[in-house]
């Protein structure tokens, strides 16, 4: 892909579109950003990698006017400039899409893409502005459905409106956070075609993910943030995904099979600690999202659960956890049903759970550190002593998981959206892993990590299951599926396609399964 | 050189306190600068609002008589802020714990220590059943609180303004029931029991909130639902309790009222309590003993405004005032997030 660099990405004396130069941001406690040198040039894709909190969403929040610097200059083309908003950096071609989206749920499509923006016209009706949107939508070869709700549609169609909007307004550099982190690999395929489009006219692009081998495929340029300073900048077609994992962490990172258990590991058990009967369950919507699912875990057992993001697993993992009721069948734990209980007798029995939108269901974004990190234990001793709450045992807990997290916290009563996207998961992660005496239900649980911190992820869900506990591992990676798991189960529209013991496995065949192939001699005994 | 307006994401206690006293500074002088535009001379009349409260016995004593209910009518706001709900209906409520304490004052024939302590059990009775309706249409169908608690109050004021001066109405005042045998003692001049209680009120409320997994629950259930459920915490259950906790504390304050200092039910008992409780709530950044400090202010405010009264000014302009400190003070809120910048360019 290198040839379809245009000619402007290598033309000397063309000014860099964007130049960040000795840029510094400082939050108390924590050096963000320091000294940090980037030019992103007109036609260029350029990725920018680091560990989990390395400075990677501060720098681009500089970038579009949501934080100010505490040094340095942001010269685009050529001129210095200063954004003290979002709205300004748009003005100047700046866009930029979040991870955690922001639209506004219960609006169309088209409301969103023409909310906040001066050429919407101002006399207009609901049909003015879907055509608008539609005729948008085609120029910049973005498929959107412009009179369907935001509500309604799902996360990779919720990313092509966010860059829609953005694109609208003449963007000429677009800034993506983590954008394929929630996209299903066919959607991720989807938005690498629109960045080429989009950067074959001149325009940049910034990319910011975890995921080594698509950097490389998509990306011309990637620069390297390590604890806030840039530590190179090179061609992709320089790099491997190894040299970058080394320049990320420091030191080597192999991502290994890890099936293997440890001499003093306690064997899997007879008995299967979770048993999952005719279950069935709801989705948001009121339809049924799971359908007649039978399987069992062992203690001590990896039970992969692979499949295309959206075909139930967000409703699997709720209804093993108790926060979905279960519409009919049953779940037996260690012998004992749980119908009708609710998510706290769950946890009570031994069960930890990652959940998908961590910051939405599994953390108050709003409340301190401290208060999150204690939500599982707060009812125990030594944090509850009777009815009361101890506030110095709850401080003592948190600082005990945030260093099992390997997460340094300047300060324990910030609330938690002030840590990076990556340290969040990382406490929710050592936070569940605690209480995991039974199962562990970890539903994407390296999302939004790096290289590094999803290798000692997978380490702690293998010390896991040494100890004894069951797990339920929910990825789209199949390459972490089948490191980690025993046996693995294709998720197709609510219902398993089949369960396959993880050896000599046919990856051909997962592959078929996921798109709805039932596996043939389906039907699984306990 | 170019200044420019930036808005952070989060805003410190320090520079949201100062925007606090900068908005009711603000306030102050334009009402002064209107009190001079209408030809009062605000230098004086501010000096006769300050010798007539705060310099004075008679008048501390009337501060304190006002700061009661208004305290504890932002105390039932702000705990209902602790789980997310807003009650606009402190008024209703407060009409209703007052309607209650005279029912039982003037009909049940008991001993004044049993019937005060009947008044206060009906008191928070009748506040938590007036706020019933909303608190579980709120729990079981999401119908929000904002609107149904607003609405009530028009119903309860005009059940204690019909028993007032209608069924209940006193030959003497027509305007108003006859004297309610049960009074709380007086602590000091005017100023009855219920000043201490309505303060260690609200200081036990704080402390239960921050020291007690019940305050854990409810905080997290505030701050995101999904979060608390997720954590087995049965946030409906919480929900309905601290609603009904906030309208029972509304009601007791229409209680105290009756009970300890009108003594007798009117037609406009509350004054608009319930109403000032929420800019008391507000002012106080939903923290439990923040109200105490917001609540003295305010009493300090109605307070001016009676005093202001005397002089000449009408109800209508004191209510202008505390309207415009209400609205600053949202304005210094949001303002609280804009920092100014220079352009080094
Ligand atoms: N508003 C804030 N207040 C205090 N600290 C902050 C704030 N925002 C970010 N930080 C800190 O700055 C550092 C860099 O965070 P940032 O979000 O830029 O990391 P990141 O590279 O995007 O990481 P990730 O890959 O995990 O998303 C972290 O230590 C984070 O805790
Ligand atoms: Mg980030």
């Amino acid at each position: 892909m290198q040839d379809e660099i245009p000619a402007a990405a290598s033309s000397p004396g063309t000014p860099p579109r964007v130049y960040l130069k000795g840029i510094a941001k400082y939050f108390p406690g924590v050096i963000a950003n320091e000294n940090v040198d980037i030019e992103v040039l007109p036609g260029e894709i350029h990725a920018l990698l680091g560990e989990n909190g390395a400075g990677k969403s501060t720098l681009m929040n500089i970038l579009t006017g949501i934080y100010q610097p505490d040094a340095g200059e942001i010269i685009i083309d050529g001129y210095a400039r200063q954004f003290a908003s979002p709205v300004q950096a748009i003005a100047a071609g700046i866009g930029m899409v979040h991870q955690h989206f922001k639209l506004v749920q219960a609006f169309t499509v088209a409301e969103n893409i023409h909310l906040g923006w001066d050429e919407t016209p101002k006399r207009t009706s609901a049909a003015v502005l879907e055509a608008r949107t539609a005729e948008l939508a085609k120029t910049f070869n973005l498929q959107v459905k412009p009179g369907a709700r935001v509500s309604e549609l799902s996360t990779g169609e919720q990313q092509r409106v966010e860059i829609l909007r953005v694109l609208s307004r003449r963007a000429k550099i677009l800034i993506l956070d983590e954008p394929t982190a929630v996209l299903t690999p066919a959607e991720a395929r989807e938005l690498f075609r629109a960045l080429r489009d989009f950067v074959s006219h001149g325009n940049s692009v910034i990319f910011i993910s975890h995921k080594l081998d698509e950097v490389l495929e998509i990306s011309d340029r990637i620069s390297i943030l390590r604890q806030g300073r840039k530590i190179a900048t090179e061609k992709a077609a320089d790099c491997n995904p190894r040299m970058l994992a080394k320049l990320m962490v420091g030191r080597d990172i192999v991502l290994d099979d890890m099936r293997e258990r440890a001499a003093n590991a306690k064997p899997m058990s007879a008995e299967p600690v979770l048993k999952v009967s005719g279950l069935s369950a709801l989705g948001d919507n009121g339809l049924t999202a799971l359908h007649d699912l039978n399987f069992s875990l062992r203690a001590g057992e990896i039970l992969g659960i692979a499949g295309v993001a959206g075909n139930g697993q967000r409703e699997l993992s709720q209804v093993l956890t108790g926060v979905r009721p279960a519409s009919t069948g049953d779940i037996m734990i260690a012998g004992k049903t749980m119908a009708g209980l609710k998510a706290g007798e769950f946890a009570a029995a031994g069960i930890g759970h990652i959940p998908e939108d961590r910051l939405h269901s599994g953390l108050a974004p709003a409340m301190s550190i401290t208060t999150n990190a204690v939500m599982r234990e707060y009812g125990k001793p030594p944090v509850a002593k009777g009815g009361f709450f101890s506030r110095e045992a709850a401080g003592k807990l948190a600082r005990e998981i945030a260093g099992a997290a390997d997460v340094a916290i300047p300060d324990f009563a910030m609330p938690i959206r002030n840590l990076s996207g990556g340290n969040q998961q990382r406490l929710v992660a050592r936070r569940e892993m605690r209480i995991a005496e039974r199962i562990l239900v970890a539903a994407y649980p390296s999302r939004g990590l790096d290289v590094g911190a999803i290798n000692t992820m997978l380490r702690y869900i293998v010390e896991l299951r040494d100890a004894g506990a069951g797990v339920v591992l929910i990825s789209e990676e199949l390459e972490e599926l089948l490191n980690l798991s025993d046996r693995i189960a294709v998720l197709y529209e609510g219902r398993i396609m089949g369960i396959l013991d993880n050896n000599n496995l046919d990856i051909d065949e997962i592959g078929l399964m996921m798109g709805g192939r039932a596996h043939v001699g389906a039907g699984e005994a306990a | 050189m170019a200044y420019r307006i930036q808005r952070l994401p989060s805003s410190t206690p320090l520079i949201a306190f100062a925007a606090r006293v900068i908005a009711v500074v603000l306030a102050l002088l334009v009402t002064a600068l209107i009190l001079a535009i209408s030809g009062h001379d605000p230098i004086d009349l501010a000096g006769q609002v300050l010798s007539s409260s705060l310099l004075d016995s008679f008048g501390l004593q009337d501060l304190g008589v006002i700061f009661i209910p208004l305290m504890l009518t932002g105390l039932s706001v702000a705990v209902a802020q602790q789980i997310g709900a807003w009650n606009i209906g402190a008024e209703g409520q407060f009409y209703a714990g007052a309607f209650a304490a005279t029912a039982i004052g003037l009909f049940i024939p008991a001993p004044d220590w049993l019937s005060l302590i009947l008044m206060v059990i009906g008191g928070f009775a009748a506040g938590a059943i007036w706020i019933l309706v909303p608190t579980l249409a709120k729990a079981y169908a999401d119908v929000s609180e904002l609107i149904s608690t607003l609405l009530l109050n028009f119903v309860a004021a005009l059940m204690v303004y019909y028993v007032a001066t209608g069924p209940w109405h006193d030959r003497m005042t027509n305007s108003s029931t006859p004297k309610v045998g049960a009074e709380i003692p007086e602590f000091w001049g005017a100023i009855h029991w219920g000043f201490p209680i309505a303060i260690v009120f609200a200081i036990v409320l704080a402390l239960v909130l921050s020291n007690t997994k019940w305050g854990y629950e409810v905080r997290l259930s505030g701050s995101n639902p999904s979060a608390a459920e997720y954590a087995g915490i049965p946030v409906r259950r919480h929900l309905i309790m601290v609603m009904l906790l906030s309208g029972a504390i509304a009601g007791f304050a229409g209680m105290l009222e009756v009970a300890g200092t009108v003594h007798r039910l009117q037609g406009g008992i509350s004054n608009n309590y319930g109403y000032i409780g929420i800019m008391v709530a507000v002012l106080a950044r939903g923290s439990l003993v923040g109200v105490i400090f917001a609540g003295a202010f305010m009493a300090f405010i109605q307070n001016s405004g009676i005093i202001l009264q005397t002089q000449g000014l009408t109800t209508s302009a004191v209510l202008a005032m505390t309207g415009l400190i209400l609205f600053l003070t949202a304005i210094g809120e949001e303002l609280s997030y804009y920092r100014i910048t220079r352009d080094k360019v």
